[in-house]
Order: C-alpha cells, then structure tokens, then sequence
C-alpha cells in the first residue's frame, strides 16, 4: 500500500509537468485528485489494510494528497487560469493605444480640496503636504501637549509602535497640524522662512466608530500664517474673506473661546453659511483655530517675540457633504462608480 | 459637566442670571453649553462642555466665577462655620502617606458621634437636580463639595478601618479591593491605594472600598481630602475601567492649596448634618505646598498678539475679575499672582493674555476690509496635479478616495523584496491593521464592490487614486527604536481589460489590448508631465517578486526627458496576476499601473518648444515581419532604429496577427516606417534602400521573414 501511494505521488508530480494549459491542467485535477480519481481509488483500499499498518498509511496518503495538490496550485499558479485565457506570451512592449469610452470624474474630496486651496490661493496661502505615518513628536510633542494630555491616548490613536516601549512611536497622523511643525522645521532648516503662509490638505486617523458621519480615516485642512506682526485680526480677517469667497457674499464668521494646545488665545470656529446650496444659512462649527502657542513656535526654533502667527483647520468632508448633500460618509469611500457619476 | 441654574445663582450677586443669560456667557467663556433642560420647579440644566485645561470649571464656583467676571456681578463664596473641636484627632487615627509624589497631598480629619442618615431637602434637591442619588448625609456631602468646589473627596467608616491607620501606598501586585460599585478588583503593583493596617480601603483618587462605606450603622466618620498625581490616577481609571467624578477631576488636576477651604466648608457641613464631634486638628501629610504663582504680563504683548489696544486698567481689572492678583511692576509689567484653582493653566505670559482676549470677547476684534497679500510664482507642484487629474478622467478613469488600510493577507501580494509591511497596533482595525503597500489594493476593492454592486459592465470600469503607500525596513534589533518607514506618494491606475458584453473572459487578444490602452494612458500622463519629447521607457520585469504582477506580464516604467541619456524607473505595470484577481474575488482580468508621484510632477511644467511642422509629404511603408513568439516589439523597434536610416522619421506599429499562415509559436508583426525630407519631397526610390537594409537585418538580427 505505501508503494502504491509513492507511485502514485511521483507519477502524479510527473504528469503534472507536462500539463500546458488550462485544459490539461483540469484534465490532471480530474484523473489524480477528482472525485473518482486516483487519489480517491488509492484511499478507498484503506480498509484493506491491517490494523498496525493503518496510522503509517494513513499519514503517508495525507502527505501524498497534500504534496499533489499543493503541486496542482503551484501549476494553475504558472499557467494562469481564472477569466484569463492562456495562449502565446504577451509582449508588454507593445506601443500605447489611447483610448476612452467615457469621461472620468474627479473625486468629490479632490474637488473640495482644490476649491478650497484655490481660494487660499489667492490669499497668498501656498500648499504643504506632510507624511500620514508620523511619530508622537510632530503629532503632539512639537505641537505643545504633554504626556499626560488625553489625545495621546491610545484610544483615541493609531500607533504603528507601542508607545510604552518606542522612544519615538510612529503613528498615523491624527491632525494635518503635523504639517505645521514639518513646515517650520524645513524653513528654519533650509533658511526660506519665516514668513511662513501655508495650507495643509490631507488624510488623517482616529480610531472613531464609523457612522453616517463618522470614519476612521478623513481630510483635514490646517492653515498656518507666520510673519511679523500677524495678530488676531488677521486671522478673522483671513477667515472671513474666505468664508465670503467660498460659500458666498452673506457669509459671516465668530469665533468662540476654547482650547487647543498649539494655539493660544485659541478658538472655535462658527460660520454663518448655507451649506448645502439653497438652504437657510446657519452657525456651523466648522473648525479651530487661534494664535500660534509661543512654545511651538520656540521648539521649531522660530523667536515668538519677532515672529507672530496664527493657524486654523477644519474638516473636508462636513463640507464635501454639506456641498454636495451627501447624506453618509462612507458613500464617499465606497467608489461606487454610478456615485461618483452623481457628482 | 451638569450645572443646575439655581445651585450656580447661590455664587452670584445679584442672584439673578437667567438660563440664556448663563448660556451666551459661559459660551463667550469657552465653556459651550451642549444642552438646557427644564427642571421641576422652575431650574435649568446646563450641560457645560469644559475643555481638558479648565479642571476649575468642572465645579458650580467655577462656572459661577465666569458668569461673575463677564457679567460684572460678584462671586460670593459659601462661608463655612468654625465648628468646636475636642479630643486630638491623633487619638483616633493615625496617617501615613508613603509617596508624596503620588499624593502631593492628603488630610484626614475625624468625626465622633455621628448619625448617619437621610440627607436634608435642601441637599437632596442640589443633587437630584444634576442627576446624582442621595445616599446618606455623610456621602451626599462628598458628592456635594465634588460639584460645589471641584474638590472631590471621601468618607471612611473609621471603625471599618483596621489598626484606625490609613496609609496612601502602591498596592501589592494581586492584592484584591472590593470597590464601591461592589466588583472586587485585583491590583497591579501601579495601583495607588488607601489602605488601613491590613489592606486596601480605596482606590487612590478614583474610588472608595466598599468594606469601609460609611452607611447608617456608621458613628465614627474620616473625612478624606487629598489630591493626586494625575497621570497616576488616570492610569489606574484606565485599566480597571472606571470612570468617575472624582477621578475626572483627578486626571485635570486639583491644586492643593484649593484643600484647606473646601476640606473646612465640608467639615461644617458634616458637622451640621450629622452632628459628629469634630475632633481637634487635622491630619496632614505630603509635600510643601507650592509657593505663590508670580507670571509676568507686558501689555504692549497683548497688542502684538490681539491687534486691538485694551487700556492696562481694563486688562487688570479683567484679570482681577478672574481672581488673578494682578499689581502695576513697571512701565510696561504686569506682576500676575496666579490663584490655586487656574495653576496649571496659566503659567505663562500667553496664557494670561488669552484671559484678556476671552474676557474682552473675541466680538471685540475687528475685521480688516481688506489684507495685504504677497504673490509667489504657482507652485508647480499643484498645477501638476489637477492637470494629472484632468488627462485622467479624460482617459476615462474615475478618481476614488480608499481606506489606507489593508489585511496582512492583501499586503503580502504587494510588498516589495527588502521592505516589510507596516501595521497598526490597534484591536479596532484587527482585521485590517496593516498599511498598505500599494494603492492598487484600495482600487482592487473598489472593482470587487463594483462588482458585486454590478454597477458596470465588465471591461468598463477604469479607477485611480493619488495616495500614498506604506512600508518599512526589517526591524534594526534595538527594540526602543522605530523601523524605519518608507512612505510614498503614487499614481495608481487600475483598468478592467476590454472585452465585449457582459462577459469577462478575455482573450489573449483582449488582454494585449488592455496593456495597450494602459501604456498609452501612462504615456499620455508621462506627456502631460515632462512634455510631448519625452520618452516613456518599458523594460520587462520577467520574474517580478510581487505576487500581485503577473510575472510574465509586467514591467518598469521609465520616463527620457528631453536630452536626458538614461530614463528614470517611475514604478511597475502590467497584468495582475490571478493571485490578486482571486484574493479579490474578481471576475474580470484587470491592468495596472503604480507610478511614483513626485517623479511625475517633477518635470511639470513641460519645457516643450514649438517648431515648424514639416513643409513636404513623407514616405510610408508598411513590412509585415514573421517572428518567434519571443521575439518583442521593443527589440524589433530598437534594431529598426538602431540602424541610423538616413531621412527615417518614425517606424510605427500597426498590429500583430497570429495565425495558420503564419504558423506556431510565430507571429506577424506589422511595422510602418515614415520617411521625411526637411527640404523637398522624397521620392520612392529614394528610401527602397533604407527599406531594404530593415529587411535584411530583420532576417540576420531577429530571424524574420518577410510576409505577404
């Protein structure tokens, strides 16, 4: 029986080598592992065999079974099957053909992102982009909050290290106010600036639960403004040119005291718009924002008492949504082709 | 935190503030109020939002003293009696606090005699209006001080203590508290306890232990108030999951120079409702309270910072107001002493002038009509990238926006050899905690829900997304340091091969054709990016490590820019092999492309200089080559050219046939070749020659024949 199950192996892998295509190949899978196949024939003589013999065969027929099958995805592996035909090599020097049946569309967060920076813009605000894997130190060091502040909490973060063991955790980044401190290393590194005008646009992470208005993973945009003699009103200022630009000429800002570790005096930031087009204009929380904290310009090695600043940022898809009546979230996300038609 | 109107009035005179009124201002405060809900007998509940650095607003005087200093009213503070003392209080218990780190500060003081029992009205009322349930008059007290002052605090049974001892240690690693809430908790050696001579009688900061409530059988009561490190307290509250008002406050931080007061108003009370003996002296141990708080404001800085001029006299009055000490130091110098309540929150010069800011209301400052606006040149960059955009969908690809993350299983078919996959360290993404290595995988989802949605026909569905990939190099061996990550930003392009109807088998002709129609996508973007002269170059990757490629179907891509010598590889493209297509779930045969992003906008804006179009008519001629299988059209392209033809524009491609004429494992490949003279026009005999020598060398370099 053992020898039986040894023949039976080295034929099967031997056959197998010949087997061209995706036709030969099924014939194989049908003759040696089908449901009358060899494989099966030689099991069913298991009865036959004596009781002490039994655990050896058995064990030897299971690693025959394995080997050969093992062997056959190997194979359909190299020959390729599924929907694919298999024929003579494709030559992927072949010249470029252009060719379109319809007009694609642009994402409706892309779409956002480039109004939105298209306005600031105008405003003199360039655009910085930062990493989305980052460390605890541009995320919330630099930014001014402490160890024992609650956003550090792993609850409400995305390490990719454990914090309790790496000196310097990489983590998702949780707010694009990451770019600022990237921002202001680069231009005291490199000598460019300050002033300093950016904007940020980009994904960040937080553990959140997912709901109609809530994802893991969203779009921020941070805006950061450092010059000398920037103060308060500049920064209502700049945010209520901006509201009238791009929501419309009715539009009107307040900001509320609040707290934010990186920024002081800090703020919330209210709207007074018509979100969705056609609607009744309301206060929407919309973001923060506030006068750049002295101890994050110092750790970027910027003089506060030269250099003044302010920095604000909100979220993409509240507007996105609002904008273009988006009732979930996770529509947004879901690319269903006939959705980003809509659109 | 809940705010009952009428409990927040008793701090106010006049007492008069209305449910709006309190609203508007603890708004304009900072302190937002969520929601106002009517109470029995005319009350209102305000629940107030207090962000992490106002712990002092986490108590009704707190949010009273906001109201007080917007409003203008006064802020009356409750007067505790002075109850008579008797008997040392180290005749009844003794106090050991071993980590004054832990527990900066705690004082035990000791009623005798009491009678433990139902609270007044008057109590009742205050608490039930903020939602608490009254216990007993000795509890209800701590419950009541906790929302009254921020001070929370506890009551032990001191003859439940064993040894009449308490003492502020670490807990033993397993030892076991029966808590408040009834759930017997096991300790760490983190664990910061009260103990009395044999065990722990409550969690330090967080919660009490049952085995020593104070409950109607209970005459003799310690009165604990203490404050403790925050992070300590948060730890602890963490692992064991208990959240309470206490240890809220705790992790906020409670100043403790605030004890004396509110340990005196709570005493009187005690004694006044209980009718204990209050014994003589208190029980204190910790570290020296901190010395007064002296922080230095310039209020020409508040110009500097707010761009409005507040007269100094107002500044001071509107720290005043919030109970900074403030005196004139100089010219130009404000001497703020700094009150307990606000001590980890206003340390520095900034923080004081956000107090003027927020008192003044930030409705004060101005809008500009107008701002001054440096102009800089466009950044290239981004111009870049909504022309990208634009050839895109004009190439008939829809842009998606994926999820980052990724199963391991999927991350594996794209990792790259050398690098490893990086990955969240998060129970909530445990299915798919790995940051992907690719772009194609979000796009790979995409087709799969497409499919199953079946919101187009198979060979329809064309995606792309600009986003950035993840990995990381193998791990150094020093545990404390972070593999190094590698983050790049792509170009991914994911395209159903054509086909007709809804079927999605494709043939060997359909497949050649996708690769076609994504080369000539990425030709188009390469253009687009570094100009119509550049050069996209594709080198086959036979024996791409991938599994995601299709081994036998994959190459580099490179991009020439004009006069460059060497191309530059901007990543992979190809067929995905059936491994991606299966683990995927996905019917129909796709093509891909991952470019590197910034290689692509690099070029941008194209350099390309217009010249004059050709002034006479060129000179076509078609050869049809029989050729092995093997044999590439990049080899027969780069020999055509390669022989240096004189007045050769171009050899073109036309097509490839297979079939009985031209025999197995052949095939016939159609190439045109474009004359050109600058000067005048050609005539046909001119270029037979040129002809001819492709013919010949065709025969002696790739062993072609001639075909028709």
């Amino acid at each position: 029986m053992l020898d039986d199950l040894n023949q039976l192996e080295s034929e099967g892998l031997a056959a197998l080598d010949t087997a061209a295509d995706a036709g030969a190949l099924e014939a194989w899978r049908i003759t040696y592992l089908g449901s009358k196949g060899r494989l099966k024939g030689a099991m069913s003589g298991m009865k036959d065999v004596p009781k002490e013999q039994k655990g050896a065969v058995g064990k030897r027929a299971n690693e025959v079974k394995a080997a050969l099958e093992l062997a056959f995805e190997a194979k359909k592996a190299a020959i390729g099957t599924g929907g694919r035909a298999s024929g003579p090599a494709l030559d992927i020097t072949e010249p470029g053909l252009v060719e379109s049946r319809h007009v694609g569309r642009s994402h409706i967060i892309t779409r956002v992102i480039d109004e939105l920076t298209e306005v600031f813009g105008r405003m003199g605000f360039a655009v910085a982009e930062g990493p989305e894997l980052e460390d605890d130190e541009h995320n919330f060091i630099k930014l001014n909050i402490p160890p024992e502040h609650p956003a550090r909490d792993p609850i409400d973060n995305f390490y990719v290290d454990d914090p309790e063991k790496v000196t310097t955790p990489r983590m998702l980044r949780s707010q694009t106010s990451t770019v600022q401190i990237r921002t202001m290393e680069d231009a005291v590194a490199k000598g460019w600036g300050p002033p300093i005008k950016i904007v940020s646009p980009g994904r960040v992470y937080r553990p959140d639960t997912v709901d109609a208005t809530h994802s893991f993973m969203f779009h921020q945009i941070e805006g950061l403004y450092i010059d000398r003699g920037v103060t308060m009103i500049d920064l209502k200022t700049t945010l209520f040119q901006f509201a009238r630009a791009y929501f419309g000429p009715d539009a009107d800002i307040r900001l509320r005291p609040s707290f934010f570790p990186f920024t002081e005096p800090s703020a919330e930031l209210d709207m007074m718009i018509a979100l969705k087009p056609g609607a009744e204009p309301a206060w929407i929380e919309l973001g923060g924002c506030g006068m750049v904290d002295p101890a994050v310009l110092e750790v970027c090695g910027i003089d506060p008492e030269v250099w003044t600043g302010f920095a604000f940022g909100f979220g993409i898809e509240r507007i996105a949504m609002g904008r273009y009546g988006i009732p979930d979230i996770r529509m947004l996300f879901e690319n269903d082709v006939r959705f980003l038609a809509q659109l | 935190m809940d705010i009952s109107l009428d409990w927040l009035n008793q701090y106010l005179s006049p007492a008069d503030a209305t449910a709006q009124e309190a609203d508007d201002l603890l708004t304009q405060a900072g302190l937002p109020i969520e929601s106002r809900t009517a109470l029995p007998g005319g009350d209102v509940l305000l629940d107030v939002e207090v962000t992490s650095n106002r712990p002092d607003c986490l108590s009704h005087i707190g949010c009273a003293r906001e109201v007080a200093a917007l409003s203008g009213r006064e802020l009356v503070y409750p007067e505790p009696s002075e109850p008579a003392r008797a008997g040392p209080v180290s005749d009844l218990l003794t106090l050991e606090n071993r980590d004054h780190a832990a527990c900066p500060l705690f004082t035990a003081h000791v009623l005798t005699g009491c009678k433990v029992g139902p609270s007044p009205s008057w109590l009742v009322e205050r608490l039930e209006a903020i939602g608490q349930r009254s216990i007993n008059n000795a509890v209800d007290i701590t419950n009541f001080i906790t929302m009254e002052l921020g001070n929370p605090c506890h009551v032990f049974d001191r003859n439940k203590l064993a040894g009449h001892k308490l003492v502020i240690r670490f807990a033993e690693e397993g030892e076991k508290l029966r808590t408040l809430d009834d759930k017997q908790r096991v300790l760490k050696e983190a664990d910061l306890v009260v103990a009395d001579a044999e065990r722990a009688q409550s969690l330090a900061g967080v919660m009490g232990g049952g085995d020593s409530e104070v409950d109607e059988s209970t005459t003799d009561v310690v009165f604990e108030m203490a404050t403790w490190d925050p992070v300590t307290v948060r730890t602890q509250a963490r692992r064991l999951a208990i959240n309470t008002d206490a240890g809220f406050r705790f992790q906020r931080g409670v100043d403790p120079r605030t004890i004396d007061f509110a340990a005196r108003r709570a005493i009187a009370l005690l004694v006044e409702l209980t009718g204990g003996q209050l014994a003589e002296g208190v029980l204190s141990e910790g570290a020296p309270l901190p010395g007064p708080q002296i922080v230095t404001m310039r209020p020409s800085r508040v110009e500097t910072i707010l761009g409005i001029e507040i007269p100094v006299g107002d500044m001071i009055s509107m720290l005043r107001a919030v109970e900074v000490g403030v005196e004139q130091a100089g010219e130009d110098e404000l001497r703020c002493e700094i009150p307990p309540h606000r001590a980890r929150d206003l340390t520095r010069e900034i923080d004081l002038i956000e107090e003027v800011a927020r008192i003044t209301g930030y409705d004060a400052i101005p809008i500009a009509e107008s701002m001054s606006v440096k102009i800089d040149a466009p950044q290239p960059e981004r111009r870049a990238r909504r022309e990208l955009v634009r050839v895109l969908t004009g190439l008939g690809f829809d842009e998606t926006v994926t999820f980052s993350f990724t199963s391991p299983r999927h991350a594996e078919l794209f990792v790259a050899p050398g690098l490893e996959a990086a990955a969240v360290d998060d129970a909530r993404r445990a299915d798919e905690p790995t940051l992907r290595p690719s772009g194609l995988l979000g796009l790979l989802g995409c087709r799969r829900a497409n499919q199953s949605a079946r919101s187009a026909a198979p060979g329809m569905v064309r995606l792309f997304e600009v986003t950035s990939t993840f990995a990381q190099h193998p791990a150094a061996g020093d545990e404390t340091v972070p593999p190094e990550s590698v983050e790049r930003r792509n170009v991914c392009l994911l395209m159903d091969a054509p086909g007709s109807g809804e079927t999605t088998r494709r043939s060997h002709d359909d497949l050649q054709q996708g690769l076609r129609v994504m080369r000539g996508a990425i030709d188009t973007v390469v253009r687009a990016m570094h100009g119509s002269e550049a050069e996209v170059t594709v080198e086959p990757h036979a024996g791409c490590p991938i599994p995601a490629w299709d081994a036998n179907a994959t190459a580099w891509v490179g991009v020439r820019g004009p006069g460059a010598s060497k191309a530059v590889t901007i990543g992979l493209f190809g067929l995905l092999s059936d491994a991606a297509l299966k683990a995927f779930d996905i019917d129909t045969p796709v093509v891909a492309a991952e470019l590197g992003l910034d290689s692509l906008v690099a070029g941008y804006p194209p350099r390309s200089l217009a010249h004059a179009l050709p002034q006479f008519p060129h000179i076509e001629r078609d050869l049809s080559l029989v050729l092995d299988e093997s044999v590439r059209w990049s080899t027969v392209s780069a020999m055509v050219n390669g022989l240096g033809l004189d007045r050769l524009e171009s050899c073109g491609f036309v097509g490839t046939f297979r079939g009985k004429q031209v025999g197995p494992g052949k095939k016939s490949v159609t190439l045109r070749l474009r004359f050109r003279d600058p000067d005048r026009t050609l005539r046909h005999e001119e270029v037979d020659p040129q002809v001819e020598s492709v013919v010949l060398q065709s025969k002696q370099a790739l062993g072609a024949e001639l075909r028709g």
